[in-house]
């Protein structure tokens, strides 16, 4: 599961920014009411549910946590 | 390709993929491994509670296909794992999981995905007993290691017999066996020589290894329990 940003959303389609700032991916917003700004949780091709910043902020953390031990063993 | 839609780990494919077709391994694949969040967590848990290291074949084979390490693994310590160990978990979650399934927690992919949606893992959001239950099935389903028998080899595809999983009446269970188009390179070791009536693993659309009939059965025996602990899961989660 990855969490992202909505950057732009359009019919129930959304463009989101992950936090490895890979290019831009469309994820299915059809199943969650995610506005633009918003973060959300997606498996796959598909946002299941909004977070508030205060989580996503979390996931964040933990996500550049595992990022940075994994650059200090090849360090 | 590994990972190449990017779901599951770094932006680094190139680095897997290169290794895999060359038949070697090294510290920049080592590197690129143990960033991925959720499988390198669990290939150390494996390791630590078996003896082993985390690249050990058997570890990883424990991890996505299953073998008899699962068994070895005490569900205190996978539970106590699952708290300190996977960043970003929820510990409510992680409680109603353990207590829902007791011993049926295995530290097995599958059981991992499906037990994750069991219930929704952010609030009010989509899972298995949501109005979008199939969609998350069929997520679940790719997510999921799966395993087929090859009835036609192509230059790219790989025509596979496989059993999908599907959700009806809020359970989970292997439907009847489709046949479905997946990708493979046939630069990687395993399948320069596959040929029709091979046994499969199945990762995202993609074959990734040609399974021996002892790993045949691991992964049934496996996915099975798995099955059988998400449904628990899901029944308890329902009253």
């Amino acid at each position: 599961m990855r969490v992202g940003r909505v950057v732009s959303e359009s019919r129930k389609k959304g463009k989101v920014e992950f936090f490895d700032g890979r290019s831009l991916e469309r994820v299915d917003l059809g199943a969650v009411d995610a506005k633009v700004g918003n973060f959300v949780e997606v498996f796959g091709d598909m946002a299941l549910g909004v977070l508030t910043p205060a989580e996503a902020k979390k996931r964040r953390t933990a996500w550049e946590e595992v990022q940075k031990a994994a650059l200090l063993v090849e360090a | 390709m590994p990972n190449s839609l990017g779901y599951c780990g770094p932006d680094d494919r190139g680095t897997i993929l290169r290794h895999l077709q060359e038949s070697k391994g090294g510290e920049d694949l080592v590197s690129t491994l143990q960033g991925f969040e959720a499988a390198y967590p669990f290939l150390k848990l494996i390791a630590r509670e078996t003896g082993r290291k985390a690249f050990d074949y058997s570890v990883p084979e424990a991890y996505w296909i299953g073998n008899s390490l699962l068994d070895v693994v005490k569900v205190p310590e996978f539970y106590r794992f699952s708290h300190t160990d996977l960043r970003g978990k929820d510990p409510a979650q992680v409680r109603r999981v353990f207590r829902a399934v007791g011993d049926g927690a295995r530290p097995h992919h599958t059981f991992y995905v499906m037990s994750t949606f069991a219930a929704p893992t952010v609030k009010d959001g989509q899972n298995l007993l949501t109005e979008s239950s199939k969609k998350v099935a069929e997520l679940v389903d790719n997510c999921r290691i799966s395993w087929g028998k090859v009835r036609k080899v192509g230059k790219d595809k790989l025509a596979v017999e496989y059993r999908p999983v599907r959700i009806e009446d809020a359970k989970l269970d292997l439907a009847q066996p489709v046949i479905r188009k997946v990708g493979y390179d046939r630069l990687v070791r395993p399948f320069g020589k596959v040929r029709e009536g091979d046994f499969v693993s199945i990762h995202w659309g993609y074959a990734c290894d040609v399974l021996s009939p002892r790993q045949v059965g691991n992964i049934e025996r496996y996915t099975r329990a798995d099955i059988r602990s998400a449904n628990e899961m899901l029944r308890k989660k329902k009253q």
